[in-house]
């Protein structure tokens, strides 16, 4: 078949605009290779963690108790829905390396004596956990971290001993996908947490739960998944006096909810992104089709002329577009594949998904041909609408000069008179197309406030922990028990090391209630002039800790829908903790942690102690950790140290992910300014050829060009600074995390180094185009008008 | 004459254009008949109102008051889409600054006017006809004015439309080129049998047509009917 005439046009028309087609097509391939490949890379991970919960019998609701016999977890069965309930013991306790100075902590968990084991593991290399109670299952993330190959031995402590365990597999759980020691840990450290699986009668022995267990995991008949709710209420009542600590439900589980956040976080990508750039190129089209339309009046009057149609005409310049659709939708594609294969891979390194697999999702080829398809045709439609109106008799007529206006500006004499004529014409230029300087400002607006979201972001994270440890919490280190001691032991730490200052405290686990909204949140008792914490309100006032009543974090507050003067119920879970109400005093700014806060004195009130505390918080120079280290009764020291290391990690993690937006925002800018000033170029080939032959040269050209564009970016800059402002507050909004708190901050530092960021992407685009002016050949162009 | 047959008759023809509080009339009742067949020059100082007729006949624009019928239908009261099909079926243009597509071949030119039609000639004999064989794979700004105008010619005259509608064909052109183009037309007029319509304000070219139309201020004020044209190699001015 021979290619139709006005198809040869049009292809001629693409190789004569290719700097542009490709820039515009490079937009459509990005927004498409990230539509299908983080959707692909969300189904397969979802799917294959749902695989691998399935493999692995994933427990639906986790229930830790303070001790529990065997019979009370088989009466469980009588609850109606219930599949199967399974005990175990689990505890965390520090393992001995050869660093002394480092710590390290696992968990030892015990693996149930049942058929159908739930929450199975599943076996990456080894053999099967026997009943020689020596030997230990290893999870992969920590022994990868740690080096730990099968045959090694490794050495919990627990409880005053040491106890040598030989590595005799490693596993995977479907628990500890994303392995964190609990939720306030900010990011995974396999290297310093882990878990170390080991049979029943071992954890029974060694931890002192002889025919008991302190955890239960329960699997739910699929058909009651609905009901889990009152599930959990049973299980609740049913265990009562067996001291229910926690019940979760499998979509509050860390491990899950990590994941399904990471699953619904690449969706979340892949729609805004792709929708982003898909309407910044579509916008680009429209402007630059409806700049040629009208470079083709009087070729669009001879087609009309010879008898063509106006869907014939229409069609013809919408199939630029489209091919600009066409051309990013298959290289999109053909790029998505191996950037799928690339992020699957980087889940798999991350992530412990053994049976992680790549399966391509065609359907997204599709939808993704028919997204960009669609907003291709639209904004061609669109931008070439104007062809309806040109008349088959324009072909007769030499173009009509365009009527010119004063600007308003002109109206104000004595600033109007005080500029220069170069000046001036910039400024009429800019006046002249008010539609696309607008968006060009716009254009650079987004592009400054994109950028300015991870520039804020990394910058933010200092100052959280600045706040947090420098001005909230002032200890050098936090120490708590084994076992709620009396207070006297603050002499003999003192004794013990060198302190600056130390203070008791009491932290303990209760489930706040107000209404129907609760929280199980750990709630802090320090002494009333406590010097460690500085407590401040929403509005940055100082708040002194009540005599009577709680304090309660910003988070904690909302998550239970309770205000100051509001009494709440705290919910103990000992055994025979009673229910008591409080009185909220205040709601203060905690970052990172969600906690509640009172005195000691309320709290012994509370529990009906005298002179118990869980753990001292201290200021020392002292080689604290080495000195505590084999202190019996001592649980944890925490060092704010270690916090900061942890921070750092955490900063490293940020930093990748803030090079990726920026490297979108910075494609962003460069598309916008360096589409819009081609096209205003060769739309003003005639004005800029007349200026050459009135003597103007190249250079002054391109200064004149370069001031409007710095106008512009000026004021493309000034509306991005509130635009960025809540870009970043949007951003807060949809990170709300469970344990963080990201105060809206934004350095000044900030805004400056964005706007060089912004500038330099608005520079490096209109470079690209200096070459256009440079070329302009300005007698073809006087030539061409006629003919 | 008044045996030939009657190609297009146009009757009462007004075009007021509204500018502002002005009504400008560009042509103000114009009636003619076109007979098939036959080479009319339209003659008229600028602003007279020539292409604003042309633009009428050739389904390109609408009048004001009046109608035109086209072999027996109105067309004046055709729909847009029935004018376009009269466009690509009855009509060839020729335009004053050619008007060619600057990144099509000279060939692809006339194909893009050839490939919408029912009826069209062969167009590498055309281009053979206006003396362009040799230039077809040229583009528009590889050749002169005049061979330009020549491929505008063969576009239209490839559609072998019922009438050949021709605004100042040589308006651009120097003395001898002029004159090479209206021979051609003067050739396809006399070998396709093709109407011919010229308009021009150049009075010596009347001598080669079989009549003469002259117009002024919107109206036509002669119609001169010559019958001994003179071949276009004649012409003096
Ligand atoms: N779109 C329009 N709007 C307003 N007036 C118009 C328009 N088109 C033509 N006219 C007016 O109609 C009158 C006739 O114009 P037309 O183009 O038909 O003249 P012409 O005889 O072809 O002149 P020339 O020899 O210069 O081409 C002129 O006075 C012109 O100003
Ligand atoms: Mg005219």
């Amino acid at each position: 078949m021979v290619m139709k005439r006005l198809d040869v046009r049009l292809l001629r028309l693409i190789k004569h605009s290719k700097g542009q087609f490709f820039s515009i097509s490079i937009m459509v391939i990005i927004a498409l290779t990230i539509y299908i490949s983080f959707n692909m890379v969300a189904d397969n991970l979802y799917n294959s963690i749902y695989h691998y919960y399935e493999e692995t019998n994933f427990s639906d609701v986790f229930i830790e108790v303070v001790r529990v016999p065997k019979t009370a977890i088989d009466k469980l069965y009588t609850i109606e829905g219930i599949e199967s309930a399974q005990g175990r013991i689990s505890a965390d306790v520090p393992l001995r390396v050869e660093d002394p100075e480092e710590k390290v902590r696992v968990r030892i968990v015990s693996v149930p004596n049942e058929d159908k084991i739930i929450n199975n593991l599943y076996k990456i290399e080894g053999k099967d956990l026997q009943v020689d109670s020596k030997k230990t299952a290893v999870l992969q993330q920590f022994s990868d971290a740690r080096g730990i190959v099968l045959e090694d031995r490794v050495r919990p402590y627990i409880a005053g001993r040491e106890y040598p365990l030989e590595v005799i597999s490693i596993v995977g759980s479907p628990e500890y996908i994303y392995l964190m020691e609990n939720e306030q840990s900010l990011i995974p450290a396999p290297e310093k947490f882990g878990i170390l699986y080991v049979t029943e009668d071992f954890a029974q022995s060694a931890l002192g739960y002889q025919g008991s267990y302190n955890e239960i995991m329960v699997k739910i008949n699929p058909e009651y998944y609905n009901s889990v709710d009152n599930i959990v209420d049973d299980i609740e009542d049913q265990l009562d006096r067996y001291g229910v600590k926690s019940i979760v439900k499998r979509e509050d589980q860390l491990s899950h909810s990590m994941m399904m956040q990471e699953v619904e976080q690449l969706e979340a990508m892949a729609t805004s992104i792709t929708l982003l750039f898909l309407i910044v190129a579509a916008i680009i089209i429209n402007i630059m089709l409806s700049r040629i339309v009208k470079n083709d009046r009087m070729s669009i009057g001879v087609m009309k002329a010879l008898g063509y149609n106006n869907i014939s005409i229409l069609m013809h310049y919408t199939k630029f577009s489209l091919a600009i659709g066409l051309l990013g939708s298959i290289i999109g594609i053909v790029l998505s594949i191996p950037l799928s294969a690339a992020f699957t891979n980087l889940y798999i390194f991350y992530m412990n998904i053994p049976m992680f697999e790549m399966t391509l999702y065609e359907k997204y080829f599709i939808y993704g041909i028919v997204l960009t398809s669609v907003f291709c045709i639209i904004s061609g439609l669109i931008g070439a609408r104007s062809v309806l109106k040109i008349l088959p008799a324009s072909a007769m007529q030499p173009e009509i000069p365009k009527a010119g206006h004063r600007i308003w500006l002109e109206q104000i004499k004595f600033i109007w008179n005080r500029i220069s004529f170069s000046w001036k014409m910039v400024i009429r230029n800019i006046f002249r197309k008010k539609k696309r300087a607008i968006f060009l400002i716009l254009g650079i607006a987004l592009t400054y406030s994109i950028t300015m979201v991870p520039i804020f972001m990394s910058s933010v994270w200092g100052n959280v922990f600045m706040i947090q440890y420098g001005k909230y919490q002032t200890m050098g280190y936090n120490i708590d028990f084994t076992i709620p001691m009396n207070d006297s032991v603050i002499r003999e730490i003192s004794q013990l090391i060198d302190v600056d200052s130390i203070e008791p405290k009491t932290e303990i686990p209760f489930e706040l209630r107000n209404g129907w909204k609760k929280k199980a949140v750990s709630v802090i008792a320090l002494p009333e002039n406590t010097s460690f914490y500085y407590f401040e309100s929403m509005s940055g006032q100082e708040l002194k800790l009540p005599t009577n009543g709680i304090l309660l974090s910003d988070r904690l507050a909302k998550a239970i829908g309770a205000s100051v003067g509001d009494d709440i119920l705290m919910k103990s879970f000992l055994p025979d903790g009673d229910d008591t109400y409080i009185n909220v005093k205040g709601v203060v700014e905690q970052y990172l942690g969600t906690n509640a806060y009172m005195t000691i004195d309320t709290m012994n009130e509370l529990i009906g102690e005298k002179g118990l505390i869980t753990g001292v918080l201290l200021n020392s120079k002292d080689d604290v950790v080495t000195k505590l280290k084999d202190v019996k009764n001592v649980k944890q020291v925490q060092s704010v140290e270690d916090m900061k290391n942890s921070f750092l990690e955490f900063m490293d993690m940020m930093i990748y992910s803030v090079g990726v937006m920026m490297i979108f925002g910075g494609i962003l800018g460069f598309a916008i300014v360096y589409n819009v000033n081609v096209i205003s170029i060769s739309e003003r080939v005639m004005e800029f050829s007349s200026l050459r032959v009135l003597g103007f040269d190249k250079r002054e050209i391109y200064k004149m060009v370069s001031r409007e564009n710095g106008i512009m970016a000026f004021f493309g800059i000034l509306i991005g600074m509130p635009l960025g402002y809540s870009m970043c507050k949007g951003m807060i909004a949809s990170l709300a995390m469970d344990m963080v708190t990201i105060p809206l901050i934004i350095e000044n530092s900030s805004y400056v180094i964005t706007a060089i960021a912004t500038l330099s992407f608005v520079i490096i685009a209109q470079l690209a185009t200096v070459r256009k002016i440079y070329r302009l050949n300005f007698l073809d162009a006087l030539k061409n008008r006629i003919s | 004459m008044d045996s030939k047959e009657v190609l297009m008759k146009v009757e009462g023809v007004s075009k007021f254009y509204q500018m502002g509080e002005v009504t400008v009339a560009a042509l103000k009742d114009v009636s003619l008949n076109i007979y098939q067949g036959e080479f009319v020059v339209i003659l008229g100082p600028s602003g007279s109102g020539k292409s604003t007729l042309l633009n009428i006949l050739g389904g390109m624009d609408l009048p004001s008051e009046g109608k035109v019928v086209m072999e027996g239908e109105e067309i004046t009261n055709y729909s847009d889409r029935k004018l376009t099909i009269y466009r690509r079926e009855k009509i060839g243009f020729v335009f004053q600054f050619y008007n060619l597509m600057s990144n099509l071949t000279a060939i692809e030119n006339v194909e893009l006017a050839t490939e919408i039609c029912s009826d069209a000639l062969n167009v590498n004999e055309v281009l053979e006809a206006v003396g362009l064989g040799e230039r077809k794979d040229h583009f528009p700004a590889q050749m002169s004015g005049g061979e330009q105008q020549r491929v505008s010619i063969a576009r239209a005259v490839a559609k072998n439309p019922s009438l050949l509608l021709c605004d100042e064909p040589t308006g651009a052109l120097d003395f001898n080129t002029g004159i090479k183009i209206l021979s051609q037309l003067k050739r396809i007029n006399k070998e396709y049998n093709k109407t011919v319509i010229i308009i021009t304000h150049n009075m010596p070219i009347g001598a080669m047509a079989d009549r003469v139309i002259k117009m002024r201020s919107g109206e036509i004020i002669e119609t001169k009917v010559n019958d001994n044209p003179i071949p276009p190699e004649g012409i003096e001015w």
